[in-house]
């Protein structure tokens, strides 16, 4: 590969720019509109110069508590996260080093209640919550969220520990340690690189999920999601001040996107092989 | 524990134990909260059961899944469900595996670009059916507006058309999805032997059959892994559909999901949504299941094993 030439490399970096423009600039569109005055964001023709402003953000403030919403998002994603890391790690672990045959199919089944679509048990689901009067908690959606991110770390995290040989903590058993120190002190710290990009999927998916909570929470509890999609079906609500909401509800996960790069980076490909 | 439990004396029953306990939470979670509402929902497709009527309730035995062959809006549902997915992860897979091919060579460059392009994909689907929904309006979006001055497509709107909406959704889940193709197959590209592509360069191959004969049968495991994931999304695709075309115009844009949720939690119609998820569930399991084939298949072609 080193005897590539100069022209080459650049035609090459072109193709690749302006692709990844293609992708960035409708986000840039959506952020930009957040800035503009109202009568400035869909003109005849469009165009593409605006005077900035933040009023935007004072109607988006002043319209909906935007505080909460972010708390609610916050709670679920956090929740769900750490509950699906309570539970799926150590059941990633087990299956990876148990020696019974099963433990691979059981690492698929894992892999296939991810894949489920969500109607099939959200209705079942949905009426159970109402029975047990937890609809429209918070609890409700972390509860469904949980089962299925849970599944999917248990899935990751079978191959991340798969991949790790065993024999640092077979050197620890036979130094006196105990099956859960073994389990804590030996194989959790080398794959802390591992269990960040769970963690970090687990925050996508809660963040970004609104059919769950859409039906699964109420007013008070709604997440930021569900919120935007309330705000667009508004009369009296601008494209701006939805843009100026849907800087709350992309920006941390965009930027939480980018600092992490790298456990993303691993993580979609550890999904995969 | 020593009092609820029996210490088993061997270590390797101790082992077993303990693996098992590690497990079990997570088990009897998934089994509690998945399983059994699924399993619910198996009971309910068979009856004709809907939350504002409740007195109503009567078995019906198949009737809810002979409905959902026979009616005509949910067979376009089907149709319209199979035709967005074969496409839009057909065409992530080529716009994907170009821009893999392009990001390989390993610099700082690339890695900044992969960075930035994940971006689409991170971002809430709901607010990228917002951001098309915009564009695209034919009076004074971005796009719609230049579009339709052009005399491209028609002067409604691509979305507000019958017979444009799907393929644009089609584009609309390429834009959000490519990246992650882009970066699966990227990971397949960077776990290839150096030596073997390194050998085709010796031999004075060309760049086309180096990627014909080397890279393509060489990457066959990562492409089908990377298809089936995608598959299996690009099934259940909701958000974007549902803020943006919400299905319509006339059930042009209806899909499975779009289905189910609009007959389960808005008409409550809980029986007939139940079976609209169980197929929903079946085509799934069915497509999985095929990949999964053709993927062992080529290992064993490739690697012979």
């Amino acid at each position: 590969m080193s005897r590539v030439s100069r022209r080459r490399i650049l035609a090459e970096r072109t193709v690749v720019l302006v692709a990844t423009l293609l992708f960035l600039l409708p986000v840039c569109w959506l952020i930009a509109t957040a800035y503009k005055p109202s009568n400035q964001i869909f003109t005849v023709p469009p165009r593409l110069t605006f005077e900035p402003t933040l009023d935007q953000f004072r109607q988006a403030l002043a319209l909906f508590d935007v505080v909460s919403l972010v708390r609610s998002s916050l709670v679920i994603s956090l929740g769900t996260t750490l509950l699906s890391l309570l539970l799926g790690v150590p059941s990633g672990y087990a299956l990876a080093r148990s020696k019974a045959r099963f433990a691979t199919g059981f690492a698929y089944f894992f892999l296939a209640i991810r894949m489920i679509p969500a109607i099939a048990a959200l209705i079942p689901f949905y009426l159970l919550m109402r029975d047990i009067g937890l609809l429209g908690s918070w609890w409700a959606v972390i509860v469904f969220n949980t089962m299925l991110n849970c599944a999917f770390v248990t899935w990751m995290m079978f191959s991340y520990f798969k991949s790790l040989p065993p024999d640092m903590e077979e050197a620890a058993l036979t130094d006196g340690c105990t099956l859960i120190g073994a389990f804590l002190r030996v194989a959790l710290p080398s794959v802390r690189s591992g269990i960040i990009a769970c963690a970090l999927f687990c925050m996508m998916f809660s963040w970004n999920d609104f059919l769950h909570p859409m039906f699964l929470t109420t007013l008070d509890s709604k997440p930021i999601s569900v919120a935007l999609l309330t705000a667009y079906g508004t009369k009296d609500i601008t494209w701006g001040t939805l843009g100026a909401l849907a800087h709350f509800s992309t920006i941390p996960i965009v930027l939480m996107a980018l600092f992490m790069n790298r456990y993303f980076v691993q993580g979609a490909t550890n999904g995969v092989q | 524990m020593n009092a609820v439990l029996p210490m088993p004396h061997r270590f390797s029953d101790r082992r077993r134990l303990f693996l098992f306990l590690m497990a079990a939470p997570a088990v009897v979670y998934v089994a509690a909260i998945g399983l059994w509402p699924l399993s619910q929902g198996i009971w309910y497709s068979f009856y004709r059961y809907n939350l504002l009527r409740p007195a109503r309730t009567r078995f019906v035995g198949l009737q809810n899944y002979v409905d959902i062959f026979t009616d005509e809006a949910t067979r376009t549902a089907i149709l319209n469900t199979f035709q967005f997915t074969i496409f839009s992860v057909g065409l992530q897979l080529i716009f994907g595996f170009c821009l893999a091919l392009l990001l390989w060579r390993d610099s700082r460059f690339n890695r900044a670009v992969l960075a930035f392009l994940l971006v689409p994909s991170t971002i809430t689907p709901l607010v990228v059916g917002l951001i098309f929904k915009a564009l695209l309006g034919a009076d004074y979006g971005m796009i719609g507006y230049f579009l339709s001055e052009a005399g491209i497509g028609p002067r409604t709107g691509l979305l507000t058309d019958a017979s444009t909406a799907l393929w644009v959704l089609i584009l609309i889940d390429c834009w959000e999805w490519t990246p992650l193709m882009t970066l699966i197959l990227l990971a397949g590209l960077k776990a290839l032997p150096a030596d073997l592509l390194e050998a085709g360069t010796v031999d004075g191959a060309t760049a086309w059959q180096r990627f014909r004969l080397l890279v393509l049968p060489l990457m066959l495991p990562s492409i089908f892994l990377a298809l089936t994931l995608r598959t299996m999304d690009a099934f259940r695709v909701f958000d974007s559909v549902f803020v943006t075309t919400g299905g319509g115009p006339n059930d042009a844009t209806n899909t499975l999901m779009m289905l189910g949720v609009k007959e389960g939690l808005q008409f409550f119609n809980v029986g007939y949504a139940s079976a609209v998820g169980n197929v929903t569930l079946l085509f799934i399991a069915l497509i999985a299941t095929v990949l999964l084939l053709v993927v062992r298949r080529a290992d064993v072609r490739i690697n012979g094993r």
